[in-house]
């Protein structure tokens, strides 16, 4: 899956945090078969249930491309890629790593 | 050291939250996140512009919170957000105001909380209270009184109020109150002064037909009367700070009270949202 982070190509070490594009803190996760970056385990979390709200929304079985703008103080605007496909959403997260609001755009 | 072993050794979420927050999203060396942290703590301008220019950057700065950006030519559907997500928040702000008053011996303290209270929950001078302009603008934007009062406030209003809560009940006084007060630097005009990017609202709404008499009466209220409130309270919370010698606690404090804030004023978005649900591409699918 190519991450697009607040315009910089992001999850791994090098690149900063596939959710929020930070480069602090040295954690992974496996998504979809791939061993992604993360700067702790709530990005983590919060990515994994983000990736499952496409796929539960879209029914599609992967994601080719995740563009995500923003952060903690406005939420993030997405962009989901499938193929010729794509999927726009705005999602929140709450303290817990939950979503707390997931719009479709 | 710390900072350094949490966030690039243990990778402790709220370490590493915090940093991306306040300092970078850009991993520093131990040097160089030394010198970051000392930095970004020094007030060469005192604590209460300090404060002044964490919210600008926070809110007002390149990146605008999406409510106030929301605010410069706002919907129905956004003015009712407010009022119903804000009148939780008005009713929380007054009890902790009075955890103040309980707490603080300063006799400019007590006076200064008391009248914020009598303002915003009793009125003053002949005048409503805010709390009362805030339910007279839900009113006139069509819906009852009953209903707005029924309503519950959403998960990102109640985990704010359990911030701000939680700050009044172990933190000290004056932290308490420069968590509470230095929110009130939304509505303060003069921070397009020290580089805020737009203003809280359209001033333009004031003078507007396309809005009840209602929604121009809240708004001038709070338009006319946070400059004296903000500043007034961070002035009293500078000579504190400093005379308890607490003052990086306070900052620390205002900052958690800033993050609160900004998930506070999603939420009146979020209700926005439920209520004209088109309006989410307009603020978000541009």
């Amino acid at each position: 899956m190519k991450i697009i982070v607040n315009g910089k190509e992001a999850g791994a070490k090098e690149k900063g945090c596939a959710l929020c594009g930070a480069t602090w803190g040295d954690y992974y996760e496996e998504v979809d078969g791939e061993r992604l970056f993360f700067c702790c385990n709530y990005c983590a979390l919060e990515f994994v249930n983000m990736v499952n709200e496409i796929k539960r929304r879209t029914g599609w079985g992967k994601i080719d491309e995740l563009i995500i703008n923003g952060n903690y103080y406005t939420g993030r605007t997405c962009v989901a890629k499938n193929g010729d496909k794509e999927f726009k959403f705005y999602v929140k997260f709450n303290e817990e790593a939950g979503i707390e609001t997931f719009r479709e755009i | 050291m710390h900072m350094n072993e949490m966030a690039n050794v243990k990778s402790d979420p709220s370490h590493v939250m915090w940093l991306n927050r306040n300092i970078s999203t850009g991993r520093l060396d131990v040097h160089e996140l030394a010198r970051s942290l000392e930095e970004f703590f020094l007030t060469p301008e005192g604590l209460a512009m300090w404060i002044r220019r964490r919210f600008i950057e926070k809110f007002y700065g390149n990146n605008p919170h999406p409510f106030i950006v929301a605010m410069q030519n706002p919907t129905r559907g956004v003015l009712l957000g407010y009022v119903i997500e804000h009148q939780h928040f008005l009713k929380n702000w007054v009890r902790i105001l009075s955890s103040i008053v309980f707490r603080s011996d300063r006799d400019d303290v007590i006076k200064y909380e008391l009248e914020n209270i009598a303002v915003e929950f009793l009125g003053y001078n002949g005048k409503p209270s805010h709390y009362e302009l805030l339910l007279r603008m839900g009113e006139a934007l069509g819906m009852k009184r009953k209903e707005i009062l029924a309503t519950p406030p959403l998960p990102g209003t109640q985990s704010a109020i359990r911030t701000w809560r939680k700050i009044a009940e172990n933190k000290s006084w004056v932290e308490t109150m420069a968590a509470m007060h230095s929110l009130e630097l939304v509505a303060d005009r003069s921070l397009v002064k020290y580089g805020a990017k737009l203003p809280y609202f359209n001033p333009s709404i004031l003078s507007s037909d396309k809005y009840p008499q209602e929604v121009k009466d809240f708004l001038r209220e709070g338009y006319e009367a946070d400059i004296y409130h903000a500043g007034e309270a961070l002035n009293m919370i500078e000579k504190y700070a400093e005379e308890f010698g607490i003052k990086e606690d306070v900052q620390v404090t205002v900052l958690k009270s800033f993050d609160a804030f900004s998930k506070y004023l999603l939420s009146r978005l979020e209700r926005a949202f439920e209520i004209e649900p088109s309006l989410v591409k307009e603020v978000f699918g541009r």
